[in-house]
């Protein structure tokens, strides 16, 4: 048995160990990142987390997407409360698939609206619409968000259900930005390369 | 000017932020989920960047380049707290110190805006936003774990209390205070430990993690003084082992 003051050693496997099942994954749920690239602008999805709650996921989220470029925004939800319509290609609009609701009242509850424009991108926030459900938001989207320019998908979250930065925590992206470190770039692994080949070459 | 008090300040908190952003980088590849392994591991970087920015000052005072001071220096020449040089062990430990150092250093660079040394004051105004991060992040894990499962309460709640002593040490007496607070460079330890306390109370008591009582705690102290534990060489070692074979290298 190894015995270390580095945890990681100690949980190094056993070599001998017995035959056993696999262990199950142990995985927390995930949560979508949508995040705001320059103030005025929409937000767009980034991508997604693992976390144990909502709150953790935007923590998480902060360091796993937006440290590497700049950003003024993001925010958080449980995928779970994504509306997701049923996706298109070609020149078939989504919301052309969206089926009828049957009541016509706007509703009282507040939903954002993203729209998939190209496939292969991210959803990009279009607009908020008022409805009961997130079947109505989207008939309610079709009305009011759709410019006949082709959607192949249209998501519905509930606002509620977001976790937004509040403008406190917008003091989080003030990084310093002569810490060229953060940008890939700085590695210069293409010059490093290139030297080293010339360098081989003269030798030989 | 005699710079000997500004400069003693600025050492201990260099070395503060250098040998726990070695640390906590230890955890890279290795933390307890990706997006996690990520956060803790820039905020490591962090943390090494910061002690860059404040060798940078202390070399525009007189002292070595950042790299030479950083690397060639022994255990005893450090001024950094203990609590920051004790092994990772587990993630528990880790978390808890990561919480009880980052609200004091956020708390000492919050004081340091205000700071008579305006070059300070200045990086102190720069980093705020990835402080405001590094205390966000340890509030989070911590209200999340004290309050989640028996398992994750008693895991914090034991290194909590094998952490405080090590924690108090932070704050240990610098023999230039006077000196400190009446050139309004910092307003001192004293003021800072309780606005410390103060924060912590604040965040624990929403948790079921029991903070001891702080007065029946003999403080660690020592590491400001260049007195460490064993663990610290090692450490230095490995960190400096690259710079040793060449000092000019560069990657």
């Amino acid at each position: 048995m190894l015995n270390s003051l580095d945890p990681r050693v100690n949980r190094l496997p056993q070599i001998n160990q017995s035959i056993s099942p696999k262990a199950p994954l142990d995985q927390f749920g995930t949560f979508e990142v949508f995040v705001q690239p320059k103030e005025g602008k929409s937000f767009q999805h980034e991508g997604i987390v693992h976390a144990p709650n909502l709150e953790l996921a935007y923590v998480l989220a902060k360091e796993a997407f937006t440290r590497r470029f700049t950003c003024v925004s993001l925010y958080v939800v449980d995928t779970r409360e994504v509306f997701v319509s049923p996706m298109t290609e070609g020149n078939n609009n989504a919301y052309d698939l969206i089926p009828e609701s049957t009541t016509s009242t706007p509703g009282n509850q507040s939903f954002e609206i993203y729209h998939l424009a190209k496939r292969g991108k991210q959803h990009v926030h279009v607009g908020t619409v008022a409805a009961n459900n997130p079947e109505e938001a989207m008939v309610h989207a079709r009305e009011k968000l759709n410019t006949g320019k082709i959607v192949f998908n249209v998501w519905a979250i509930a606002t509620e259900a977001i976790r937004f930065t509040s403008e406190e925590d917008k003091e989080l992206w003030l990084t310093l930005p002569e810490k060229k470190f953060r940008d890939a770039s700085d590695y210069k692994g293409g010059d490093k390369l290139k030297n080293f080949l010339e360098r081989t070459k003269i030798n030989h | 000017m005699d710079h000997t008090p500004l400069k003693e300040l600025l050492y201990k908190m260099a070395d503060d932020q250098l040998i726990l952003g070695h640390r906590n980088s230890e955890w890279t590849g290795m933390g307890p989920l990706l997006e996690e392994d990520i956060a803790f591991s820039s905020m490591a970087q962090d943390k090494v960047g910061q002690s860059l920015a404040l060798y940078t000052l202390l070399h525009e005072l007189g002292e070595s380049d950042p790299d030479t001071v950083a690397f060639t220096r022994n255990a005893n020449q450090f001024h950094n707290c203990q609590l920051v040089e004790l092994p990772n062990q587990e993630y528990d430990f880790s978390l808890i110190r990561h919480f009880l150092f980052d609200t004091a250093e956020a708390l000492r660079f919050e004081m340091l805006t205000r700071s008579s040394h305006q070059p300070l004051a200045q990086l102190a105004t720069k980093i705020r936003g990835e402080l405001r991060y590094h205390t966000l992040h340890a509030n989070t894990w911590i209200k999340q774990l004290g309050s989640a499962t028996p398992e994750s309460i008693s895991r914090l709640q034991k290194s909590l209390e094998y952490a405080l002593p090590f924690a108090l040490g932070i704050f240990e007496t610098s023999l230039y205070e006077k000196e400190l607070i009446a050139a309004g460079i910092f307003e001192g330890e004293q003021a800072l430990q309780q606005k410390w306390l103060a924060k912590i109370e604040s965040i624990l008591s929403q948790t079921s993690l029991q903070l001891p009582d702080l007065k029946l705690i003999q403080p660690i102290v020592g590491g400001r003084q260049g007195k460490h534990t064993e663990h610290l060489q090692p450490l230095l070692d490995e960190m400096s082992e690259v710079f040793k074979i060449d000092p000019t290298a560069e990657w």
